[in-house]
C-alpha cells in the first residue's frame, strides 16, 4: 500500500509515496536528518505507477532526495491516513520535524497527465491510493483547465537560471483571482512541506498554487499546439529529431521567430543572444502593459445593462418594445464585488467616493481612461459615449440592448471587464422564448393492433410564449415591432425576425404537416427542434397517442399488470410497478434502464418480464449479459422464480461455438453470457435473432469506445433493457453510451451529446440543459431508492438475500483435491478422529470457497482468483457509490485480514476490522467512528465471534456474510448488530455462498427443514459430523455447475 | 524624367531577421493616421523609389529603428556590405504649443481613452488645426531626411522603407507620433490626466503582488490540519465556456512593437488560442485528449 503525495517545489510538483512504517523507531542524532521510515521511495513509486498510468512515462523522471517537514512524535512521522498506520498512542504533542525522502520530479506535462488520470478516483490501482495532497492538485489542474478554456492566458518570456524561456502565462482578471485565493486557502499544508535541514518550509500557499497553476496552464497550451509531435515522442528517433529542430534555433530569421517557435516547443527554451532576449522581454512587457495596468487595479470597470422603466399601462400595451435602455459604467471593487460606484461620480470624485478611492490609492481617472479606451475597441457604442468629458454610460434601443446581451457582454467579460445583466437573461437567451407545440388531430384508430410508432398522423403547429398560446394578431404585432427584445405581458422575450417569420408560416400551413408517431415522441421529449429551430414545447394529442405520450411523460400511471402465471414468487407493489413499466416500454419497442437501488429486486422484475413475453407467445430467446461473477446468480434466480424458462449458460471454456451455439440458443428462452464474451463471441451472438437484449450492471458499457460497448450496440433485438444499481443520472458523461444502446439516435451523436448536454451541464452547470436531458431520458429511466417513502412501506425491515457465486478454475481444482483426500481418509477414520477429519475438511472447503490464498495461507496475490471476492468487491463498490455503509462478517480471522488489506487497497479507503485481538478501547473508537463520523470509514469488517454480541452498528444499511456459519441463530445474531427495533430504515442482508459446493448444499438442507434445522443444528456445526460417510461424500462432492469461468 | 534609373539597378543584400512589414501587398498601415503619415511621404514625388522602399520594408531590409523625441534613426541593408544609416528628423512643437494641445485634448475623455487604447482619435487633426498647429509634418521644413547611401535623391528608397515601417508602427502605437513631435507617452498622459502620477510600472506591480503572496506562516503541526483540505464548492471555478469569439486578450492588446517575425503575431497565435481552449476544457472535465479526439471540433494547430 502506497499513499501518493505531491508537494510543490516552486512551480514543479514532486511526487512521493508514503507507506507503512518500516522501523519501529528512528534514533535522531543531531545535525543529520534521518530517512523517513514511512518513505515508499521514488523508485518503488515509479515502478508501481508505470503499470497503471503508463502514459505518464515516469521511468526517466529525475529522482531527488528532499527534506520534508512532517508532524511527528519523537521517532516517527504521523501517518496521513490510517491506511498506512495507526495514529500515535500516548499524549506526546506532535511537532514538525524534518525527514529525508526520495521524490520524483514531474515535468509540467507529466503533472497534467498524472493529475488527469486521478480525476474522480480514490486510487490509481490496487494499493496505490491518491493521497489528500495529490487530490488537491487535481482541483488545481481543473482550475488551470478552466483558465485555459476561457483563454485567460498570454504568451510571455521568463528569465531563469539557464537563460530565457518562452511560456504561456495566465492572466489574473475578474473572478479568477479570488478563485486562486480560495484554492490557496484550501491547500493542505502537506502540499508545501519541503524545507531544508535547518529551516522549515517557507513557501506560502498562494505562492505555491500560483506557480503550479502557471506551469500547468503553460503545459496545457503547449500540449494543445504540439499534439502532432507528442504522438511521435514515443519513438526515440523522433525525439532526437525534435531536439535537432530546437538546436537549429539560431537559424531563426529574427528573435520574434525564435520566440514563436519556443512558445510551441517542448521546453520553451529561447535560443539567441542574451541581449536580444532581454530586449524582447522588455518589448513583451511593454506590449502587455495595458493588461497589467487594468488587472492590478483595486477596481475594475463594469458594465450594467438597465432595462427601460416599467411605466407602461399594463392593459394598454400587452406587447411593446420600449427603447430606452441604458448601459451604465461602474467601478467594481475587486476585493468586494458588491461595491459598485457609478463611473459618472468617479471622474471628479467627492465625499464618500473620493475617500474610498483615496483609501485604495486608486488613480481612477487614468484607469478609467485606459479601460474605457480598450473597451471602446470592443464596443462602438462605448466609443461614442467617450465624446463627453465625463462619460457615465450610454443610452441604447432594443436592438442595441440585444446586441449588448448577445455579443458585447461576452467580449467585454472575456477581456476582463465586469458585466451585469438583468436576471431574466440566462445563458444566451431570455427565460421566455417563442415555442411551438404540435397539435395532433384525433387519430382515426383507437386501440387495436394498428397502434404503432410507425403510423403516420396529421398535426398542426401552434405558437406559444411560455404557457400561453399566441394569436395570429399577436404574432403580427411582434412582426411589426421588428425588435429583438420585446416586453410581452410584462416579461422580456427575445425574438428573432426569422423565428417570427417561421411562426407566421406555420399559421399559413395549417393542416399540412404529417409525421410518424415515433417522430412525434421525439418532438415531445425534446430530442428534435421544431421548424426554424423553434423549441418544441409539448405535443398535444388525444386517443392512444395522447395516452402514450402521457405515460412516457409520467403524467399518467400505467395499468398495473398481474404477475405472469408461470412466475413463482410474489412481486412487491413497487416491483409490480417496475415490471409493468418494463412491459409498457417493451410493448412500444423502447429501451428501458431499470436503475433501482441494490437489493430492490431488479432481477425478479426482469425475470417477470421474460416470463410474460414467453406466455405471450415469444419463441425467440432473450440474451442477458452480465459480469462473470453474477452468471451463476442469474441462473439460480431464474430456476427459482421462473422455472419454466429454459436457460442456456454461454460461458466458460466448454461453451458452444459457431452454428452449434446459434441452434442451441434458439431452443432456450434465455441465454446468459458475460461482458468478456460479448466482444469475443460477437460474431455468433450477432447471428441470433434475439427477442431482447438485457445488460446487467450496464455501467460496464459506460465507455462507448470499448469493444464490448460496440458489440452491445450491434446486437439485433426487439427490445433492450439495461440494469444498474449505480446512480447513472449522476454521471452525465456515461449516459450517452447506455442511452445509445437502449434507444439509438435519441441522444444524438456522441459529439452532439457532448455539446448539448455534457459540456453545458458539467462545465457550465446549466440547469436548463440538465432539465432537457432529464426530459429526454426520464421516460426510459426508472430509479427507486430504498429510502423512498413508498418503497420503505413495501419492504420488510430486514431483507435477506442469497448471493450465489461461482468458483474459479483454481478454486475448483483445490476443492476437488481436498474432497479427494478426505474421501479416502474418511473410510478409515473413526470416533473422535473422524469427527476431527470432518470438521477439518469442512473448514478447508470453506477456505477454498473463500479464496485460494485463504486456504493456502501463502500471501499470494488476491485479484481474479475468487468468485466471492469479485462479487463482494462489485457490490461494495455500489454501496460506496450510493453513500451507504456496510458490515462484512467472516468467521475466519485470517480471511478478515486478507479482506481488510484487499478492500483498502482496492478502494483506497480505510476499512475497520474488529476481531478478537482488538482492545475494548479501540473497539469503542471504531464503533464510534462508524456510527457517528460522517467522514468516517464506511466499511466495517467483523469476525463473527468478536462482532457477534454487544455492539450497536445501526449506521449500516447492508450486512454481508462472506462465509456461512451453519447455524442460523449465530448469523441472525450478527445481522442484528445492524438492526434495531424502531430503526427507520431497512437493512439488506447478503449471504454469500458458492454454487455447487457444500455451502449451497448445506443451505438447501437448512432451507428444506428450517424448523428442524434450528433444533438439530444447536450451537455449532457439530451436527454435520453425525452424517454418514455416504452422506458426507455426497455433501462434499463438487457439482459441475460450480465453475464460473 | 530622364534621370530615372541613372544608376544601374542594384540588388540589396539579403537580410534575415530584419523588421518586416506586416502588410504583404497594397497600402501600408491600416488606420487613417498611418495612412495620413504615409501620404506625407508619397507627396514628395520620388517615383519608383516609393515602390522599392515598400519592397525593402516588406523584405526586411530595415535592421533597426530607434525613435526618440524629434528624431528617428535606422539602419537599412542595401547592396553594400555596410548598412546605410538613415535619419528622419521631425520639427518638435514648443512647450507652449504642447500646452495648448493638451488643453484642447482634455475637453473630451475620448481623446485620452483612445490614445491609451492605442488608437488615434479621429478628430485629433481638427484639434490641432483649431489652434493653428499640425500633428503630421506638413511643410518640407517639418521633415528632414538623410541617408548615407550614394543615391542623391532625398528621400531615397531607404528612407522610404523606414518611413513605411514607421507608418505601420503608428498603427499600433499612436504615441510614437507624439514622441516624434516632442512629447513622450508618459508625459502626455500625465499632462492629460492633470498631473496624475505616471502609470505603475509592470515591475513594481509584480513586486506588489509578490509581496502579498509571500506571506508565510509556520505550517500547522496538528495532523488533522496538516493532512486535510476543506471541500471545494462545486461551482468554484465558475462558468467554464470556451469563448464564442477567440483571442479577446490578443485583440485587446493589439499588435506587437516592431514585429519582425515571418508570420503576423495574431496569425501565429490565433490558432493556438482555439486549440488550447479545447484542451483546457478537456482538462477541466477530466478527459484525456484521446477521449474526445475522434469526434471533436479540433482546430489544426498550424
Amino acid at each position: 500500500m502506497i499513499i501518493l503525495h505531491a508537494s510543490a517545489d516552486k512551480g514543479a510538483l514532486l511526487l512521493w509515496g508514503e507507506t507503512a512504517s518500516s522501523a519501529s523507531g528512528v534514533r535522531r542524532r543531531q545535525k543529520t536528518v534521518p530517512v523517513s521510515p514511512t518513505n515508499a521511495g521514488a523508485a518503488r513509486v515509479a515502478s508501481a505507477l508505470a503499470e497503471v498510468v503508463p502514459q505518464v512515462a515516469l521511468h526517466d523522471s529525475p529522482i531527488e532526495t528532499r527534506i520534508l517537514w512532517l508532524p511527528s512524535v519523537q521517532t516517527q512521522p504521523i501517518p496521513s491516513s490510517p491506511l498506512v498506520g495507526p495514529p500515535p498512542e500516548g499524549k506526546t504533542p506532535p511537532t514538525l520535524m524534518p525527514w529525508n525522502i526520495t521524490a520524483l520530479r514531474l515535468s509540467a506535462q507529466q503533472a497534467v497527465d498524472l493529475l488527469s488520470a486521478c480525476v474522480g478516483r480514490d486510487t490509481l490501482g490496487p494499493g496505490l491510493v491518491i493521497g489528500i495532497s495529490l487530490a488537491y492538485w487535481v482541483h488545481v489542474l481543473r482550475f488551470a483547465g478552466a483558465l485555459t478554456a476561457r483563454e485567460q492566458f498570454l504568451p510571455a518570456l521568463r528569465a531563469d537560471g539557464e537563460g530565457y524561456r518562452a511560456c504561456w502565462q495566465p492572466v489574473w482578471s475578474g473572478g479568477d483571482d479570488p478563485c486562486l485565493r480560495q484554492l490557496a486557502d484550501l491547500m493542505p499544508p502537506a502540499c508545501r512541506a519541503f524545507g531544508t535541514a535547518d529551516a522549515p518550509p517557507d513557501l506560502s500557499a498562494l505562492a505555491a498554487v500560483t506557480a503550479v497553476v502557471e506551469n500547468l496552464v503553460d503545459a496545457l497550451v503547449r500540449s494543445a499546439v504540439a499534439l502532432p509531435a507528442s504522438a511521435a515522442l514515443m519513438e526515440p528517433a523522433a525525439v532526437s529529431r525534435a531536439r535537432r529542430v530546437v538546436r537549429k534555433a539560431s537559424a531563426f530569421a529574427s528573435i520574434h521567430d525564435a520566440w514563436l517557435h519556443a512558445l510551441r516547443s517542448a521546453d520553451g527554451r529561447l535560443s539567441g543572444d542574451a541581449a536580444a532576449a532581454r530586449q524582447l522581454a522588455e518589448q513583451i512587457q511593454a506590449w502587455q502593459r495595458p493588461v497589467l495596468l487594468t488587472t492590478a487595479a483595486p477596481f475594475r470597470l463594469c458594465f450594467r445593462l438597465e432595462e427601460p422603466p416599467d411605466n407602461d399601462d399594463a392593459t394598454e400595451a400587452d406587447i411593446a418594445a420600449p427603447g430606452d435602455w441604458y448601459v451604465r459604467y461602474l467601478l467594481q471593487g475587486r476585493e468586494d464585488p458588491s461595491l459598485l460606484l457609478p463611473v459618472a461620480d468617479a471622474w471628479a470624485p467627492k465625499g464618500r467616493i473620493a475617500a474610498l478611492l483615496r483609501k485604495s490609492a486608486f488613480e481612477a481617472r487614468e484607469y478609467l481612461l485606459t479601460a474605457l479606451g480598450q473597451a471602446a475597441g470592443l464596443c462602438p457604442a462605448v466609443e461614442a459615449s467617450l465624446k463627453s468629458a465625463a462619460p457615465g454610460g450610454y443610452h441604447t434601443d432594443a436592438s442595441g440592448a440585444h446586441a449588448f446581451l448577445t455579443e458585447t457582454a461576452w467580449l467585454l467579460e472575456q477581456a476582463g471587464f465586469g458585466v451585469l445583466l438583468p436576471s431574466w437573461w440566462m445563458r444566451g437567451g431570455t427565460r421566455q422564448r417563442l415555442t411551438v407545440r404540435a397539435n395532433v388531430k384525433s387519430s382515426a384508430m383507437s386501440g387495436g393492433s394498428g397502434m404503432s410508432l410507425e403510423e403516420i398522423v396529421h398535426f398542426d403547429w401552434q405558437v406559444a410564449l411560455g404557457d400561453q398560446l399566441l394569436s395570429l394578431r399577436e404574432l403580427e404585432t411582434l412582426a411589426r415591432l421588428k425588435a429583438p427584445l420585446v416586453r410581452v405581458r410584462g416579461q422580456w422575450v427575445q425574438v428573432s425576425a426569422e423565428e417570427i417569420r417561421a411562426a407566421l408560416d406555420l399559421w399559413k400551413k395549417k393542416g399540412e404537416n404529417q409525421a410518424t408517431v415515433r417522430q412525434l415522441v421525439r418532438l415531445a421529449l425534446g430530442a428534435d427542434d421544431g421548424p426554424a429551430g423553434l423549441e418544441v414545447h409539448g405535443v398535444q394529442a388525444d386517443g392512444w397517442i395522447g395516452e402514450l405520450l402521457e405515460h412516457l411523460d409520467g403524467k399518467a400511471a400505467f395499468a398495473e399488470l398481474a404477475a405472469p402465471t408461470g412466475f413463482h414468487g410474489t412481486l412487491r407493489p413497487y416491483q409490480t410497478r417496475g415490471y409493468s413499466w418494463l412491459a409498457f416500454l417493451r410493448r412500444w419497442g423502447f429501451g428501458a434502464c431499470l436503475a433501482d437501488d441494490m437489493g430492490l429486486g431488479k432481477t425478479i422484475q426482469t425475470l417477470a418480464l421474460l416470463q410474460r413475453e414467453r406466455e405471450a407467445g415469444e419463441r425467440r430467446p432473450a440474451l442477458l449479459v452480465c459480469p462473470t461473477s453474477v452468471v451463476g446468480n442469474w441462473k439460480k434466480e431464474a430456476e427459482r422464480f421462473t422455472p419454466a424458462l429454459s436457460v442456456l449458460v454461454h460461458h466458460g471454456a466448454e461453451r458452444l461455438k459457431g452454428t452449434g451455439f446459434v441452434k442451441k440458443a434458439k431452443d432456450h428462452a434465455l441465454v446468459l453470457s458475460s461482458y468478456a464474451l460479448l466482444h469475443r463471441d460477437r460474431a455468433i451472438l450477432e447471428k441470433v435473432d434475439w427477442s431482447g437484449v438485457i445488460l446487467d450492471e450496464a455501467q460496464n458499457i459506460k465507455n462507448p469506445e470499448t469493444k464490448q460497448s460496440q458489440a452491445a450496440r450491434a446486437l439485433r433485438a426487439d427490445y433492450r433493457i439495461a440494469l444498474t444499481g449505480t446512480p447513472v443520472e449522476n454521471h452525465v458523461g456515461d449516459l450517452w453510451s447506455i442511452g445509445e444502446f437502449l434507444n439509438p439516435g435519441f441522444l444524438g451523436t456522441r459529439a452532439d451529446f457532448r455539446r448539448r448536454f455534457f459540456i453545458p451541464i458539467q462545465a457550465n452547470r446549466d440547469p436548463e440543459a440538465a432539465a432537457r436531458l432529464k426530459r429526454l431520458t426520464g421516460p426510459f429511466l426508472l430509479r427507486r431508492l430504498k429510502t423512498d417513502k413508498s418503497i420503505i412501506a413495501d419492504l420488510p425491515d430486514k431483507l435477506e438475500m442469497k448471493v450465489f457465486c461461482n468458483l474459479t478454475r483454481e478454486q475448483a481444482s483445490l476443492y476437488a483435491a481436498v474432497v479427494d483426500e478426505a474421501s479416502r481418509a474418511i473410510d478409515e477414520a473413526e470416533g473422535i478422529q473422524r469427527k476431527g477429519l470432518v470438521l477439518g475438511t469442512l473448514m478447508k472447503l470453506k477456505q477454498v470457497c473463500n479464496h485460494p490464498a485463504h486456504f493456502l495461507g501463502d500471501h499470494s496475490p488476491l485479484p481474479g482468483r475468487s468468485g466471492k471476492l469479485a462479487r463482494l468487491t462489485e457490490m461494495l463498490e455500489e454501496v460506496l457509490e450510493t453513500g451507504d455503509r456496510a458490515l462484512i462478517f467472516t468467521q475466519f480471522t485470517d480471511m478478515g485480514d486478507l479482506l481488510q488489506r484487499y478492500l483498502q487497497e482496492t478502494f483506497g479507503r480505510q476499512v475497520l476490522y474488529l476481531h478478537g485481538g482488538v482492545s475494548a478501547k479501540q473497539r469503542q473508537r471504531m464503533v464510534e467512528r462508524f456510527q457517528n463520523d460522517p467522514q468516517g470509514p464506511r466499511l466495517f469488517l467483523l469476525s463473527l465471534k468478536a462482532g457477534g454480541t454487544g455492539l450497536n452498528l445501526t449506521a449500516a444499511q447492508h450486512v454481508f456474510h462472506f462465509d456461512r456459519w451453519w447455524n442460523p441463530a449465530v448469523e441472525n445474531q450478527a445481522t442484528d448488530r445492524a438492526f434495531r427495533i424502531g430503526q427507520t430504515r431497512n437493512v439488506q442482508v447478503h449471504k454469500f455462498l458458492c454454487i455447487g459446493t457444500l455451502e449451497e448444499k448445506i443451505d438447501e438442507m437448512i432451507e428444506r427443514k428450517k424448523e428442524v434445522a434450528s433444533r438439530v443444528v444447536g450451537a455449532g456445526e457439530g451436527w454435520l459430523t453425525e452424517l454418514s460417510n455416504d452422506q458426507l461424500k455426497e455433501l462434499f462432492a463438487l457439482r459441475q455447475e460450480a465453475i464460473g469461468d | 524624367m530622364w534621370y530615372r534609373e541613372f544608376f544601374p539597378r542594384s540588388r540589396p543584400r539579403a537580410v534575415r531577421g530584419g523588421i518586416k512589414a506586416q502588410s504583404k501587398r497594397g497600402t501600408f498601415g491600416q488606420n487613417w493616421w498611418a495612412q495620413r503619415w504615409i501620404a506625407v511621404l508619397e507627396s514628395f514625388n520620388i517615383g519608383a523609389r516609393l515602390g522599392r522602399g515598400r519592397s525593402y520594408a516588406r523584405n526586411g531590409q530595415v535592421l533597426s529603428i530607434d525613435v526618440t523625441e524629434g528624431k528617428v534613426k535606422a539602419q537599412v541593408q542595401g547592396s553594400r556590405p555596410k548598412p546605410y544609416a538613415v535619419t528622419i528628423a521631425v520639427t518638435q512643437l514648443s512647450a507652449k504649443q504642447w500646452n495648448e494641445v493638451v488643453q484642447a485634448l482634455a475637453q473630451q475623455a475620448l481623446f485620452t481613452a483612445k490614445l491609451l487604447a492605442g488608437e488615434m482619435p479621429q478628430d485629433i487633426e481638427q484639434v490641432f488645426q483649431d489652434i493653428g498647429l499640425s500633428l503630421f509634418p506638413q511643410k518640407s521644413d517639418d521633415l528632414v531626411t538623410d541617408c548615407s547611401c550614394p543615391d542623391w535623391s532625398n528621400p531615397c528608397k531607404h528612407v522610404a522603407a523606414v518611413y513605411y515601417l514607421l507608418g505601420e508602427e503608428f498603427d499600433r502605437d499612436p504615441f510614437l507620433l507624439f514622441r516624434l513631435r516632442g512629447l513622450g507617452r508618459d508625459e502626455l498622459l500625465q499632462r492629460l490626466s492633470r498631473a496624475a502620477p505616471p502609470s505603475p510600472q509592470p515591475s513594481s506591480e509584480q513586486g506588489l503582488q509578490e509581496s502579498a503572496r509571500e506571506q508565510t506562516g509556520p505550517l500547522p503541526v496538528e495532523p488533522a490540519v496538516f493532512w486535510a483540505s476543506a471541500a471545494l464548492p462545486d461551482d468554484a471555478f465558475g462558468n467554464v465556456s470556451p469563448p464564442p469569439v477567440s483571442g479577446a486578450w490578443l485583440r485587446r492588446l493589439g499588435g506587437f512593437p516592431f514585429w519582425r517575425g515571418e508570420t503576423r503575431l495574431q496569425d501565429a497565435l490565433g490558432p493556438v488560442y482555439e486549440a488550447a481552449s479545447a484542451r483546457g476544457l478537456q482538462a477541466f472535465l477530466g478527459e484525456r485528449p484521446e477521449d474526445t479526439q475522434s469526434n471533436d471540433r479540433r482546430t489544426s494547430p498550424r
